[in-house]
């Protein structure tokens, strides 16, 4: 009797065991479906930027880049602007994001911590604004641009973008999350404003200051319509615009397309690698600490 | 020794204060003298006002009226910083990217004191506070006692002429706000500072300060000892919020009988003449409420509701013929039971009258 009770606790618990290993097969395989799927495209034009052009479309199509051919990178950085334009938008994007963070940060503490009259009314433009598509507002800016004399200059690439109100009112949202208490300490501790966020209010909103950072250099990164319109001078052009006039102007060569594609997203890459831990590492500490 | 130490008028003087955001007042013509070394707390229920003085004092919020002066000066356009006050925050208000070390010295250091200077006060104020082995954690890695201890430093490290303190311990749990309360009360007297206590737990006003004052809905309903807001509520209001349980109080009237002022109302009772014969409220602690056999003229019947057993003393909550409910305290030991049938009396020399205002009116009960 005891050994029949324990046979078919036996055979319960392998069943248990196997249908559990058949979910986490059936979920990996999900997993591992959406990953390809994502993956694919990406490892496509990575083949086809270290293969010779013939091979991009030779069939049965190879999976490895073998022979591995880099001329389509030796192309793209010796005989085309590549470089020249990487530099602009690193530059351009760099700028954007540092002024930006800064002053969103300032506008945002002035928004969240500091009683002015017409704090509201000001608050309220700055939401009607961020509703006006960029579509209505591009002919009036490239007018306001080429009247101030900036059209083609890395000022008409810099200024425009910082007038967008989502960084302050994303600042905003950060610094009213923060004790009034604390700015009072400050106060009777001898701080001016300026000193309570700067000294206060800024290291303790790192992870927001992560996140607008992130928006805005990715934003910047990808930006086309605007630096197409501002600039005609093939000294400041940026990445987006350079690999569309390659595209253009350069015939149908999909392996320097490819590569062009490769090679813009190492600096952006290489951005999220290096906030990535503060990001995750301060968000976590704010989730889980009171 | 501060320029503030050779004063010696008092600490704090507030002159018909007054603040009101649009149209709700929240404190109507505070006038309150305060003398150096004073632990004064400000008590009343949530939303009387008492945070909103407390900031008006450190310069945190602006006055809509009146003056306040700080050691003899007028402070009402100075900065927090230059008031010469500290503040300990009710949720410690600590500097969460900062060690405990540079919380404790960074109001010396924000004030240009040379950093040895720091050190050597940050050290002082650690050992004070049994803080010295906590100086390189950063405030979360804390225990909340300990978080309310750097607080605490961070306001004793700076010396100020008074120390201002909103609710300090009302986050604690209950042994360690007791623990806290005695802590509180030691340091006080070692650094013999001015202090001025907002609390909303009588507990703690009771125990720690010189002098309550007590408010409601923005005005000071009576400034006295602990012993004198007890005893002599100036009225009502201040009779049934200090004191667990509140005063047991019985609405009549007072009628001139043939030259005699009677006390008509659950019960009957003679008092003392000079009194305006009309509606009025008796009341008495439940502490004084005595047990009798009846019969008397100035007894009450009253059939016990429940008994609260709190130790030393049992509280027995009643209810008269008359379905008054009332409170009295007896021995903890006292054999009564739920549903028993008692009489109590009322020792005249512990009643207290309050006319229909609610305002006190002596009984004689002062001499």
């Amino acid at each position: 009797m005891v050994a029949t009770i324990q046979l078919d606790a036996a055979q319960h618990a392998r069943k248990r065991v196997r249908s559990r290993r058949q979910r986490e097969f059936a979920r990996h395989l999900a997993l591992g479906l959406i990953a390809f799927i994502l993956v694919a495209p990406f490892y496509y034009v990575l083949l086809a930027s270290l293969k010779d052009s013939t091979e991009i479309f030779s069939y049965p199509p190879k999976l490895l880049p073998i022979p591995l051919y880099l001329g389509n990178y030796r192309d793209l950085l010796w005989d085309t602007g590549f470089l020249r334009w990487m530099f602009n938008t690193l530059f351009v994007a760099t700028s954007v994001t540092v002024i930006k963070v800064f002053l969103d940060s300032m506008a945002g503490f002035a928004l969240a911590k500091i009683d002015f009259t017409g704090k509201r009314i000001v608050f309220m433009l700055m939401l009607i604004l961020l509703m006006v598509p960029i579509g209505a507002l591009i002919v009036p800016l490239w007018s306001l641009v080429s009247t101030l004399g900036l059209i083609n200059t890395y000022l008409a690439l810099i200024l425009p973008p910082l007038a967008n109100p989502l960084g302050a009112i994303l600042m905003r949202q950060f610094i009213l999350g923060l004790p009034r208490d604390l700015e009072n300490a400050a106060r009777l501790d001898g701080l001016s404003e300026f000193a309570i966020y700067w000294r206060i209010v800024l290291p303790l909103i790192k992870p927001g200051l992560v996140v607008l950072a992130v928006i805005t250099f990715t934003d910047q990164f990808m930006s086309f319509t605007w630096p197409l319109i501002a600039t005609t001078s093939d000294e400041l052009q940026v990445l987006t615009v350079g690999i569309a006039a390659l595209r253009a102007h350069g015939g149908a060569n999909y392996g320097l397309w490819s590569a062009s594609a490769i090679m813009s997203l190492v600096p952006i890459g290489i951005f999220f690698f290096v906030l990535q831990r503060q990001f995750l590492a301060r968000s976590l500490a704010g989730a889980l600490k009171q | 020794m501060t320029s503030t130490d050779a004063y010696k008028g008092p600490a704090i003087e507030l002159i018909e204060v007054a603040k009101h955001y649009g149209k709700t007042m929240v404190l109507d013509g505070v006038n309150l003298d305060i003398a150096p070394g004073e632990f004064i707390a400000l008590l009343g229920p949530s939303g009387c006002g008492k945070s909103t003085l407390l900031k008006l004092i450190a310069g945190l919020d602006e006055l809509s009226a009146g003056e306040i002066h700080i050691a003899g000066r007028l402070a009402n356009y100075l900065k927090p910083s230059d008031r010469d006050v500290a503040m300990v925050f009710q949720n410690y208000a600590l500097y969460p990217h900062m060690t405990v070390a540079e919380n404790l010295g960074f109001p010396l250091k924000m004030g240009g004191v040379d950093r040895d200077v720091v050190r050597g006060k940050v050290e002082a104020a650690a050992s004070l506070l049994q803080l010295s082995a906590q100086l390189d954690r950063f405030p979360d890695q804390l225990s909340g006692g300990q978080r309310q201890r750097v607080a605490l430093g961070r306001a004793i490290v700076r010396e100020p002429y008074v120390f201002l303190m909103d609710e300090p311990l009302s986050n604690l749990d209950a042994l360690l706000r007791v623990e806290m309360r005695t802590e509180l009360v030691r340091l006080h007297k070692r650094v013999g500072r001015t202090t001025i206590y907002v609390t909303h737990d009588q507990v703690e006003a009771m125990t720690m300060a010189n002098r309550i004052v007590l408010m409601k809905s923005g005005v000071i309903q009576q400034v006295g000892t602990p012993a004198e807001i007890y005893a002599m509520p100036a009225n009502i209001f201040v009779a049934t919020f200090v004191g667990s349980p509140p005063m047991n109080l019985f609405s009549g009237r007072i009628e001139n009988e043939g030259g005699r002022l009677l006390f008509r109302g659950p019960f009957e009772l003679a008092v003392p003449p000079g009194f305006t014969p009309g509606p009025v409220t008796i009341g008495i602690r439940p502490e004084h409420v005595a047990l009798c056999n009846g019969g008397e003229k100035s007894s009450l019947a009253a059939m016990i509701d429940a008994v609260e057993r709190v130790g030393p003393d049992s509280y027995l909550r009643t209810t008269t013929a008359q379905g008054i409910a009332l409170t009295a305290r007896v021995e903890g030991s006292a054999k009564a039971r739920e549903g028993d049938q008692i009489a109590v009396r009322f020792p005249l020399a512990h009643l207290r009258l309050f006319d229909a205002a609610g305002n006190r009116v002596p009984m004689g009960e002062e001499s």
